[in-house]
Formats: C-alpha cells, structure tokens, sequence
C-alpha cells in the first residue's frame, strides 16, 4: 500500500524538525569549534565563515601559556575522581543498611537525609565557608570536594535499588556464615553495577561541573578548577579578557575544557541516560 | 549460632554502615542548613566580633530595593526558562521517540549540551550573543534585523540568558521524559487508536497521564533548578547590565563574599530555602505525582 500524502508530509514534518533540533543543539559547539582555530583577524571578519580558511593553533598556545590551564584541569580531574570514589563508597555502605538492616531511627534518619534533598549547596555556602574557615582548609582541594561527598541522590538511587535486589541471595550467603559486610562487598555491590556506575557518572559530572562552591574557596591555581579559571578569567564580567574579550583564546580555552567531557560522555552515553532517568524517576 | 548473639552483632553493625556517610552528612549538609539560620541571626562580618541581633537582618532585606531587584529577576527567568523548558523537554521525547532514521543521533546531539560545564555554556554565549560580530546577529541580519545588543542591554539581557539556559538543559528533560515514555505500554496506546481516537486524543488521553510521575520530576527539577540560577549568568553578564540579570543566588553571593556581610548573606540563603520548600509544596499540590 501506498502511503497516503497526509502520511508523507507527516514524515516530512517530523525529519525537518528533527534536523532542525540537531542543528540548533550543535550549532553552537561546532561555532566553538571553528572561533578557536581562527586568528584573531578572522575571527571578526564579516560575513562570518563556518570553516577557518587559515587555521592556526596560537590561540591554544595562549590559553596554555598564559593561564595554569593545565593545572585548573588537573584539579577539577582530581577533585572529581576523588569525589566519586568516597560518594561511591559511602552511599552504598549506607544504602545498604537504609535498605536492608533493621535498625533503630533508621526511618528518622532516612526521612532527615532525604529531607536535605530541597536544601542545596547554594543555600549553605556561608556556613560551608566559615567551617572550612576555621580548620584552615580554604584555597585546598580538600574544601573544594569534600561537600560533595554529602550526596542524598546517591543514597537515593542504591537504597532504591539494593531494595528490588531478591533477598535469597543474601540468605543463602548468611547462611554460609558471612558478615554483612561480606554480603555487601561480595553480593550487593557486584550485583548493582548498573545503579553504581550511574551514580558514578551523576557524581562525577556535577563535580567536574561544580562552580559557585568552588568559586567561593579557590583563590589560586593551587585549587582553582576549569569552571573557574574559565568563569573568572574568561566571562564577559570579569578576569583578562577585559572590555573587549579576545573570543579566540576564549573559545579556545572552552573547547579544551569541553571536548574531555564530550568523548566521555559518548563513550559512557547509555550510562548516563539511565543515571538520569533513575534519578528522576525513583529507580 | 543462637538467635540472641546473632541479634545483638546485629544491633551495632548497621551504624558502622550509616556512620561515614552520617559523618559526611552532618558536616557538609545538615550542619550548615541548620548552622546557616543561626548564623543568619547574628551581624556576621569578615571582620569583628560578630552578636547576635536577631530579626533584624530579615527585616532590613524587606526594605532592600536590591533585594527585591533579585527576587523579582529570578521570577522573571523563571517565567522565561521553566515553561518551555518543560514544555519543550516533552515535545523533543515525543519527536525522538518517533520511528525515524536518525533518532538516536539527534537524542544524543540534543542532550550533548548538558555536559558542557556551565561557565563554557557562559562563554560560548557570550560570542554568539556578540552585537558586533555574533553570528545570532548575523543569521538576524540576514532577515533585515538590526544587530541587537543582546547582554549589554537591559531589555533583551535577560530573554538571552534563558536562551543559552535553554539550549544547555532541554536535553535533560528530554531524557526523563523519554524514559517515561517507555515505560507507556504500547498496547495501551493501540487500543485507544482501535477504538477510534486521533493521535492528539490519545496522547491526552493515554500517554500524558502515564507520563505523569516523569512530568512531576522534570516540573520539580526545573522549578528548582531555574530558582538557583547562577553560573551562566555571573560569566555571561555578572548580573548586569544595571542589575537587570541580578538573581537571587547571586545576591548571596554578592552579600556573602564580596560585602562579606556574612549574616546578611545568609538571610538571604535562608529567603531563598523557603521559597525552594514552598514552591515544592505548592507543586505537591497543583501536580499529581502519579506512581513511581
């Protein structure tokens, strides 16, 4: 059967929007993309090219000379790494017991952990400040990643899922006489790689993404992280670039920061969508 | 073993489980919240010695014009962002969702802007919304619109911002409603269509109260998220120009860190964590939250 013409041009309708959305969401990267490799005379000539037609590397060179770019990317890599690693570890030692151990106020504080998930970070920076204030902590790594380490959604999400994992094969374990800690190393971690991993991921990118705190307690290259060298020496308000921003060094700077991000995150793709969509949706 | 020295190893083990975390918890999170009103009660400052002074930092913010600036700004982009972002996340599930070649590629390339960090989404706008040499003014040219200078003033200041707010988390939405969208069973939406419905009957019908604990996550998570809008903004205008883009959060910050009127700051935070808990209340209210 032929398809009837309201049919076709239904069709037609769903691919332009289709491309159309596609084009709109990439415009602005593959813009990005083309500003950074484009001196500095091309980059304001009129009419605009989409292609560089004499492509160079100085605004790459000025970015990595002129900043401690090197040294902001390490930081945010470190400071996520480490981040991620203690959320895991935490959230699911204390997912597990929220899940599966009786006992006593452990609804109480369930119901006060997730209570924290309406308060965030934003609201609770001065009294952040004033704590790692007082241990001499400002300007370090340390103050920069340990608040994230007080994560509810990844409580959230492995409670949710140790819950729907089938209780046989903890029994079967205990009977054989192992602690609940062997059960929750040997058995439920193995067996909730999936809600692990999208944890990880959430983790890591909010961390890798995280601004206001760490604009707050980095005053140096020693803790200073991407999302800040970039907001403070790069917007439009602030920092070097001054009156008149170079927008080649400053493209430059942000496709570095972002091209990392992107082949992770089209490695790592169907992860991240389940991390999201657990998130949102209570598992 | 016998059940009595099974029960008390039982009793201590499930602490040594929840305390890491508790620690974490108390010192990064529920300690602050509850050390911040505290701290909101005093005349805190960078320097001196600070005393406890009561309301009084409540009732100087009532007469803040700046304060109220803030309040009114974070409305505005609110009204600006949450309702296509919402609207819009659900339109682009419904369009990838379809059976069409290249679906998987624009689901990707939708969401890809959510994991560029926030300050590059900053710049990156801030070249694109370039009045002399942007290329959004260029396409606008083309159509006979003269150059607008989109951040530096402050009538279109704000509609930019949500521009690049919208282009960096539709895709977010987008996900969640998709993954809401799968859990819709097919057969459900084949027998409204048996039975004679249009298609807009049955996604009114079939699909959208299905989809309802997915819409109240995204219409939570927007409302939420659009309240605490800073980093964008502080790159892309530093709450400019003449305070048009001022928005709560960065009054905060203003106060906290660059005043370095810590008490001050802080009511401020504490004004904005009650709004962040009514408007949760509110939504509870206005939008069912189906079963998840």
């Amino acid at each position: 059967m032929k398809p009837s013409p309201t049919r076709m041009l239904r069709r037609v309708l769903l691919y332009a929007l289709l491309i159309g959305a596609t084009l709109l969401a990439i415009a602005p990267l593959l813009w990005m993309t083309s500003t950074a490799f484009k001196p500095e005379g091309e980059i304001q000539q009129y009419p605009p090219h989409w292609i560089p037609q004499t492509p160079t590397l100085e605004n790459f060179q000025y970015v990595l000379t002129k900043f401690a770019f090197g040294r902001w990317g390490l930081n945010s890599l470190l400071a996520a790494l480490v981040s991620t690693a203690l959320v895991l570890l935490l959230d699911s030692l204390a997912a597990y017991a929220f899940a599966r151990l009786e006992f006593r106020g452990s609804q109480l504080l369930y119901a006060i952990v997730l209570s924290m998930l309406m308060v965030p970070i934003q609201v609770t920076i001065v009294p952040l400040y004033l704590e790692f204030a007082a241990v001499r902590l400002i300007d370090t790594l340390a103050a920069v990643l340990l608040p994230t380490t007080a994560n509810v959604t990844g409580i959230f999400i492995l409670r949710q899922f140790f819950r729907n994992i089938p209780r046989e094969f903890e029994e079967a374990a205990r009977i054989d006489g192992a602690t609940p800690f062997q059960i929750w190393w040997r058995i439920m971690l193995p067996l909730s790689r999936p809600a692990l991993m999208s944890v990880a991921i959430i983790t890591f990118i909010s961390s890798w993404n995280n601004f206001l705190w760490p604009l707050v307690v980095s005053y140096s290259d020693a803790s200073r992280t991407l999302p800040v060298g970039i907001g403070q020496f790069f917007g439009g308000a602030s920092g070097a670039s001054g009156s008149a921003p170079q927008f080649g060094p400053v493209m430059a700077a942000a496709l570095l920061a972002t091209v990392p991000a992107i082949i992770v995150f089209l490695i790592l793709q169907p992860y991240f969508v389940r991390g999201i969509a657990m998130s949102g949706l209570k598992g | 073993m016998t059940p009595s020295r099974k029960k008390s190893r039982g009793t201590l083990t499930p602490y040594l489980f929840v305390l890491p975390y508790l620690i974490a918890f108390t010192l990064f999170r529920f300690g602050p919240a509850i050390a911040g009103f505290l701290i909101s009660l005093t005349n805190w400052n960078i320097l001196g010695t600070p005393s406890i002074v009561g309301l009084k930092n409540y009732q100087l913010l009532l007469s803040d014009p700046q304060f109220r600036i803030s309040l009114i700004n974070t409305a505005y982009f609110m009204l600006l962002t949450a309702p296509p972002l919402v609207l819009l996340g659900l339109l682009l599930a419904l369009l990838v969702d379809q059976q069409l070649h290249g679906r998987v590629i624009a689901r990707t390339a939708i969401f890809m802007p959510y994991v560029v960090m926030s300050t590059v989404v900053g710049v990156i706008w801030l070249w694109v919304f370039n009045k002399e040499s942007g290329i959004l003014n260029y396409y606008l040219s083309l159509v006979g619109i003269r150059p607008i200078a989109w951040l530096t003033n402050t009538d279109t200041a704000m509609p930019g911002v949500s521009i690049a707010t919208l282009w960096w988390t539709v895709g977010f939405n987008m996900i969640i409603f998709l993954a809401g969208l799968q859990d819709v069973p097919q057969e459900l939406e084949d027998a409204a269509r048996v039975d004679g419905a249009n298609e807009l009957a049955v996604f009114r019908h079939v699909t959208l109260p299905l989809l309802a604990p997915a819409t109240f996550v995204v219409v939570m998570l927007t409302l939420i998220n659009t309240f605490q809008v800073f980093d964008q903004i502080y790159v892309m205008t530093g709450g400019g120009p003449s305070l048009a883009t001022l928005t709560i959060i960065q009054y905060l910050y203003n106060q906290a860190f660059e005043s370095h009127v810590l008490g001050y700051g802080s009511a401020v935070a504490y004004i904005a964590l009650a709004v962040l808990v009514a408007l949760a209340l509110i939504q509870r209210r206005v939008l069912p939250e189906g079963e998840a």
